[in-house]
């Protein structure tokens, strides 16, 4: 079968550290505001780290009139930036804000999921870095858990394109404040 | 260098002290990973640490040499390496003409390097003879001294071990902010069945991944300590013979614990309801092995010796002495076993002037303005921001009228910095040698020297160097400072045949294929001291006065006290000056989210934004350390008790808040 990489991200385990995003910085060497990843609190005790979630069906991918956008039979969505022309229109489509307008260059980038590193067998560079394990990789035509979750609350709408990631939800917990 | 990859260290005052693989291209370097040889890190950095490209290319760090006529003017002029060692070795021999000694000569240096080389500041004083030296350790003392006088000797369990523990209790630390690579080992236990518990005043992001939390007033984890050590007794869940037979003080302890600890009372003072306390002491009477962390937090406080005592006492009581799986956890001091030799260098005798002057850290200006004969006239600032991180800053203006020479090495133009006479830039550590071994972890490693300088920039050790074959050259045999000894050879110096034993190795060379773990721990605990009459003391309330709150300043997750502010990565998207208070209190004053406020004492005021935090105690604000309105200009350290010193009680500073003043800007 054929390999579709996409994200698992446990949300229960994840203690909002920015190594992931800031990893990816190093990595890619991203300019200060492009943010391919970032760890935002959606809310009181939720952070989610995102990033593009090659989606299945990428409304990027359907609106760029440059056709700058594929997919690879893997599921990462690539973009040529050779063929951006900044019209911005993937931006503003794109729900979970992957693609990042540079204001410098008028050209949209985004995370592709670090593919050569993945095409070396080495995991994205945000998995690599993160020292609890909430994020890792997983083949989603073979992944399989009950207790995993499409979408979590502060999660865009997952209906319009499918994105290729999982959650683990927080586990309730036992408190007595003041 | 060679393209390549090669070993780093970082250097920061921090738990994790990660070895760091740096990919050097051109002389340049381009990325930077953890080291999968690093068995704490397991091959990860935390966010700061990923950001070290645009630390070291970072437009704003220091290039030259500056000078700054008249002080505090702004008005900074490029100088040469040599004019600045001329005008510094020429006042330093001045002053010595002046007085006939170099006592009015001082340094403050702190945390800012941990490498042992940066100990070059300390020995290149020490090479001039009598000085003017600061001693103590304002983070950490006071629970170093509470663990010493619990088990004789430093002592902090292995903190790869925590992933063995069947239940892990932190008091008043938050790795998940300030040691994240902690949490993987915390997560790995409690994937194997383990409880977490914290227990802190502030709902911190480990808090938020407990099993159980429990929130405590500020400064009162000594009476939830002792409640829960008479719970277990009264319940006999103990192994008493144990008890007995190692340690001192059993008796008195239990009949303290009888007589003075009264659960309704401690409830009232601690704010923990008793069936809380009581859900704790089934776990940490049942559950084997117990990890126990006593934090630095709760340390940080005029009652936190006291608290520590008692949460060693706990500790002790439930399985440290029969389950080497119970550790507890604190810091630990494996640097002292090191020799030093830059720290403990031998300079020249004086012929009437024995020692150097010796001034206590917690309270360095306060102290330093009160010695004549002679006063303090040449500060020398290394690894270190006075400005936004020491207390009383009152007196820090004073002491710096009275100075003639202040320089201040960095690697940044710091608030510090700005009122130096003479600036000198501090290389990276990826631009110079050094060796380290961690406070937390017990690994030592290697940090290569991978970069260029940046423009002019120079380590402590390279300017101990050449400032001392200055002073030697314009006063011969001024300084004994070995300065032609290169950083390799120190280096090899700190690898004696004992600590190469402990490590495991055979000399630095190893270090260059990745980082060691201690052998074998050199501590060997046998007999336990419990501190009923220490602990009595414990019982004093806390008197704070309504509409007062206690302000608690602790790290925040993208600096180091006030390092990486400079940096974009980190810095985009944060927001400065963040006061956070209770609801209660918001309503109290009539506070609106994201308004303009003001919190104040008798040393000053801060504004800053308003954020209302539900979990918040009411008689708590925080506000995080650093940034453009520094709030240590809140913070004052009363007199010090305690004559082997202490740390600076930064979270026994009451303010009161009211609305900001609409200014503008």
């Amino acid at each position: 079968m054929v390999k579709w990489a996409g994200f698992l991200f446990n949300a229960d385990d994840c203690i909002h550290c920015k190594a992931c995003e800031i990893a990816c910085k190093n990595e890619n060497q991203t300019p200060t505001g492009i943010q391919w990843r970032r760890v935002e609190k959606v809310a009181p005790e939720l952070y989610l780290s995102i990033s593009c979630n090659h989606c299945d069906s990428p409304e990027c991918f359907r609106v760029c009139p440059e056709r700058a956008f594929t997919k690879r039979k893997d599921g990462i969505v690539q973009i040529d930036e050779d063929l951006c022309t900044g019209c911005g229109l993937c931006v503003t489509a794109c729900p979970y804000h992957a693609p990042q307008f540079n204001p410098e260059t008028h050209k949209v980038s985004k995370c592709q999921m670090c593919y050569p590193r993945q095409d070396a067998g080495l995991p994205p560079a945000c998995v690599e870095a993160c020292t609890t394990g909430a994020l890792s990789i997983v083949d989603l035509n073979q992944f399989s858990d009950p207790e995993a979750t499409r979408t979590l609350p502060g999660f865009p709408d997952i209906r319009i394109t499918c994105p290729s990631i999982v959650f683990y939800p927080p586990k309730p917990r036992k408190r007595y404040f003041l | 260098m060679k393209d390549g990859i090669y070993r780093n260290t970082c250097p920061r005052n921090c738990y994790g002290s990660c070895s760091i693989l740096s990919y050097v291209k051109n002389d340049r370097l381009v990325k930077v990973t953890g080291d999968p040889k690093h068995g704490f890190t397991k091959g990860r950095l935390c966010a700061k640490g990923y950001a070290s490209t645009q630390f070291v290319y970072n437009p704003q760090r220091l290039k030259y040499p500056m000078r700054q006529i008249p002080r505090g003017s702004g008005n900074w002029q490029r100088i040469s390496w040599d004019e600045a060692y001329t005008i510094i070795a020429g006042k330093i021999i001045e002053l010595n003409q002046r007085y006939g000694s170099n006592l009015a000569c001082g340094y403050n240096k702190f945390s800012g390097n941990l490498g042992l080389l940066h100990y070059a500041v300390e020995g290149m004083f020490n090479s001039l003879g009598p000085h003017t030296k600061p001693i103590g350790n304002p983070c950490a003392l006071t629970g170093k001294h509470a663990v010493n006088q619990s088990f004789g000797d430093h002592y902090s369990a292995d903190p790869e071990e925590m992933a063995r523990a069947n239940l892990i209790v932190i008091w008043g630390s938050n790795p998940a902010v300030t040691n994240v690579h902690q949490m993987k080992f915390i997560y790995e236990a409690r994937r194997k069945g383990a409880k977490l518990v914290v227990i802190d005043p502030i709902f911190t992001r480990t808090a938020e991944k407990a099993d159980l939390y429990l929130q405590i007033n500020p400064g009162t984890d000594g009476w939830l300590a002792g409640a829960i050590a008479k719970l277990i007794i009264e319940k006999g869940i103990i192994d008493e013979e144990a008890m007995v037979k190692q340690t001192i003080g059993w008796e008195e302890y239990q009949q303290f614990l009888h007589q003075q600890i009264n659960l309704a009372h401690v409830a009232e003072q601690t704010g923990v309801p008793i069936k809380a306390m009581v859900e704790l002491a089934e776990l940490y009477g049942k559950v084997k092995p117990a990890a126990t962390w006593a934090g630095l937090g709760i340390q940080r406080s005029d009652r936190g010796g006291r608290s520590i005592s008692a949460i060693n006492s706990l500790a002790v009581m439930t399985g440290m002495l029969s389950d080497p799986g119970s550790g507890l956890y604190y810091m630990h001091f494996e640097i002292e076993h090191f020799p030093q030799r830059l720290a403990c260098h031998d300079g020249p005798v004086h012929p009437t002037i024995p020692h150097s002057r010796e001034v206590d850290m917690s309270h360095f200006s306060k102290n330093a303005l009160a010695l004549t004969d002679p006063p303090l006239k040449l500060l020398w600032v290394a690894s270190r921001n006075i400005v936004t991180q020491d207390q009383n800053l009152h007196s820090w203006q004073q002491l710096f009228q009275q100075l003639e020479l202040i320089v201040t090495v960095d690697l940044y133009l710091t608030k510090t910095a700005k009122q130096a006479d003479i600036v000198l830039p501090a290389a990276t550590h990826f631009e110079e040698e050094d060796l380290h071994v961690g406070y937390w972890h017990y690994w030592l490693s290697i940090n290569q020297k991978v970069l260029p300088p940046y423009y002019e920039a120079k380590s402590d050790l390279q300017i101990a160097r050449e400032l001392t074959r200055r002073l030697n050259e314009l006063s011969p045999g001024f300084s004994n400072f070995p300065y032609e000894k290169e950083p390799i050879d120190w280096i090899k110096t700190e690898l004696s045949p004992e600590i190469m034993r402990q490590y495991g190795i055979n000399g630095y060379e190893d270090l260059l294929d990745g980082p060691h773990k201690k052998v074998a721990q050199t501590h060997s605990l046998k007999k336990y001291n419990l501190f009923p009459a220490i602990e009595t003391n414990l019982l004093q309330g806390d008197q704070q006065q309504p509409f007062t709150y206690r302000l608690l300043s602790p790290q925040s997750l993208l600096k180091i006290h006030s390092q990486y502010e400079c940096v974009s990565w980190l810095t985009y998207g944060e927001t400065d000056n963040i006061i956070e208070l209770s609801t209660m209190a918001a309503n109290e004053h009539e506070i609106n989210e994201n308004t303009k406020i003001e919190i104040y004492n008798e040393q000053g005021a801060i504004t800053g934004v308003a954020k209302i935090n539900p979990t918040l105690p009411r008689n708590v604000v925080l506000a995080s350390q650093a940034g453009s309105n520094p709030i240590n200009q809140l913070i004052f350290q009363k007199e010090d008790h305690d004559a082997n010193g202490s740390s600076t009680f930064f979270y026994d500073s009451i303010v009161k808040i009211r609305k900001g003043r609409d200014t503008h800007g």
